[in-house]
């Protein structure tokens, strides 16, 4: 019997609408007994009626199961279909897949979060993962940093999230592409959030976001003297099956879906990246 | 005592003992249909069906283990409830007259379909199956599988091997299967003779000598280890492919597909999977229309990097079985034995 396409089914908890295009959709399997656990930076496919399965990355931390989160923006059919969905409703989802962020390294250094846009899922994950894993609030606050960049002030999302990471002494620095007459913080990209903040040998950089972000973002990080080892990232590519057999991900002899997508910078560096050679 | 891993079958044996194994399994053979296209079929009736021994079947075993399309789960939305079924399970079947290219793909489709997970359709559709090939005594024009070390007869892998002596088969036993079913029907054969073993060796020898193509495939994948490929030669390359995926369809070892839904009506539907080619400018795009990949210079790049270079460092050897499918089939003139050509005599720097 073919089980390798057959999803679990999921219920749609509850629905966060983050902005005009985003919204968290908060999880929980039907079938309490199947074990499910993940750890930050992996993914799951999700299949939406009708609409096939698409690879979406977690966006919050084990700690929260089993409830799970998937953050979405409306980019194509089935991320357009999920957004009519309510809550209460059934998808399915598959896995969780992927290599994820190397946690256990993360201990007692300071992290360094560079997102863009939806980008910042993946990296929220991460993020409520290690303050779960911060004993008090200083731990907190002398070592995590998030530097969050937006298109507009009414692109900003995980605005709910942002404000209890403050509250548990997250340094979240926000900046928006273009300003309006809402907005009284940071106008720039991110890359000017990035040239004021110090990094040393203790600091691990996690980067998401669209692949001109990363590209300037990982090239600054390194002008900065951070070792490529230091340097995280999270691919995304075209993927069908999630579990290594279908080929879309495949990218200079590794698969993105099992080696990735987490990678660090000196990973990449080894393979034939394309968002980095243009 | 009768050594049962290898027996002689008289030809006019040949079809009684198809007919006996027909009653515990599907029979599937090359059939030249209407047409004058040799393809493999299923056999409904053998007494009417003329099994062609002698052209190279049109496509390979790929489309009877991974089809064009095929349904991996149906599913239902019932009043919210939103479920999914697995499809039926696979038919015994006997695959008769396989080349030793075409067995060698599904060998390496074996091992792309375990790792990391089994692929279950294709296991269940392998674990019912057991493969007679028949060796070749004359490659066909564009065959080369001497050069990927697939043929023109087989050491290993086959259930059951036959090689063409003119009025009999030698027929070697490989996995249990074959040698199993030649203790079952023992009475059809007769014992190998040293005459028999000789005119083996002899019809291998002249088959060896008749390739008529000279692709240096172990140079290629030897030096994709150690230099790059120019972007000249990709973009020479790009330049004539027309994206019609015909390589990787007919390729014995192209075995990318995409998974989607197909609704039925409201409240059903089919996941359906299907083949899908790195060829195609679709295949890495992703939602909102980013593509890492620049088709324009980079078309054939995957493709040929995948088969030579990737899959000769994890596993040895190059995922191309020397077929000559894609040779006869690309309109362009780029198939892997020009760019092997191209790559091969480019100056190392």
């Amino acid at each position: 019997m073919n089980t390798n396409f057959i999803p679990e089914r999921a219920i749609i908890r509850t629905i966060v609408h983050e902005n005009e295009q985003i919204s968290t959709f908060r999880l929980e399997l039907i079938n309490k007994n199947v074990p499910f656990t993940f750890l930050p930076g992996q993914f799951l496919m999700l299949s939406v009626p009708h609409c096939g399965e698409a690879a979406i990355s977690i966006s919050s931390s084990p700690e929260a199961l089993p409830l799970f989160d998937l953050s979405i923006r409306k980019a194509g059919e089935l991320t357009l279909a999920i957004h009519k969905i309510q809550e209460g409703d059934q998808v399915g989802v598959r896995g969780p897949f992927g290599t994820p962020f190397p946690i256990e390294e993360f201990a007692s250094k300071n992290l360094l979060f560079i997102a863009g846009g939806i980008g910042l899922a993946p990296l929220k994950s991460v993020i409520d993962h290690c303050l779960f894993q911060s004993s008090t609030k200083e731990d907190a606050a002398g070592s995590i940093t998030l530097l969050y960049g937006s298109r507009s002030p009414s692109d900003i999302a995980f605005r709910q999230v942002i404000e209890l990471w403050k509250k548990q002494g997250v340094d979240c620095r926000i900046t928006v592409d273009e300003k309006d007459s809402s907005w009284n913080g940071n106008v720039g990209l991110v890359t000017d959030l990035l040239s004021r903040c110090a990094t040393d040998s203790n600091t691990r950089s996690l980067v998401c976001g669209p692949p001109i972000m990363i590209r300037f973002v990982i090239s600054q990080l390194s002008a900065m003297g951070c070792d490529d080892t230091a340097i995280f990232t999270t691919l995304e590519r075209h993927m069908k099956c999630g579990m290594g057999l279908c080929g879309h991900c495949h990218l200079d002899g590794k698969l993105v879906c099992i080696d990735g997508p987490v990678f660090s910078l000196s990973q990449l560096k080894r393979l034939d990246v394309t968002e980095f050679s243009r | 005592m009768i050594d049962l891993k290898e027996l002689i079958l008289e030809k006019d044996n040949l079809y009684p003992l198809l007919r006996k194994l027909m009653k515990d399994a599907r029979l599937i053979a090359p059939v030249e249909n209407e047409f004058g296209d040799t393809l493999f079929s299923v056999i409904d009736d053998i007494d009417t069906t003329k099994i062609d021994l002698t052209n190279q079947p049109q496509e390979s075993l790929k489309p009877f283990f991974l089809p064009q399309q095929e349904t991996v789960a149906s599913y239902t939305i019932d009043e919210g409830e939103y479920s999914f079924t697995p499809p039926p399970p696979a038919l015994q079947t006997i695959f008769f007259g396989v080349r030793s290219c075409d067995l060698t793909a599904l060998l390496y489709m074996d091992l792309i379909f375990s790792k990391p997970v089994k692929d279950a359709t294709y296991y269940d559709r392998r674990n019912h199956s057991l493969i007679i090939t028949l060796g070749c005594n004359q490659p066909f024009d564009n065959c080369f599988c001497e050069a990927t070390g697939s043929g023109p007869y087989l050491e290993y892998g086959y259930g059951l091997q036959f090689i063409d002596l003119g009025d009999c088969f030698y027929v070697s036993a490989g996995r249990s299967k074959g040698a199993d079913l030649l203790k079952k029907w023992s009475y059809f054969f007769r014992e190998v003779e040293e005459d028999d073993q000789k005119r083996r060796y002899q019809l291998l020898l002249e088959a060896r000598g008749q390739f008529t193509k000279n692709i240096q495939v172990a140079h290629a994948c030897r030096k994709l280890q150690k230099e790059p490929v120019t972007e000249e030669i990709w973009e020479q390359l790009s330049s004539r492919c027309y994206d019609c995926g015909g390589c990787a369809y007919v390729c014995p070892t192209c075995t990318c597909f995409s998974v989607d839904d197909t609704p039925i009506d409201r409240n059903s539907g089919l996941r359906i999977r299907s083949w899908d080619a790195c060829t195609s400018s679709g295949f890495t795009r992703m939602t909102g229309g980013d593509n890492p990949i620049d088709r324009s210079r980079h078309a054939l790049k995957r493709r040929f990097l995948h088969k030579l270079k990737y899959d000769f460092s994890s596993h040895g050897k190059a995922s191309c079985t020397g077929c000559g499918r894609c040779v006869d089939i690309c309109f362009g003139g780029v198939d892997i034995t020009t760019f092997i050509d191209l790559f091969t005599k480019q100056e190392t720097v």
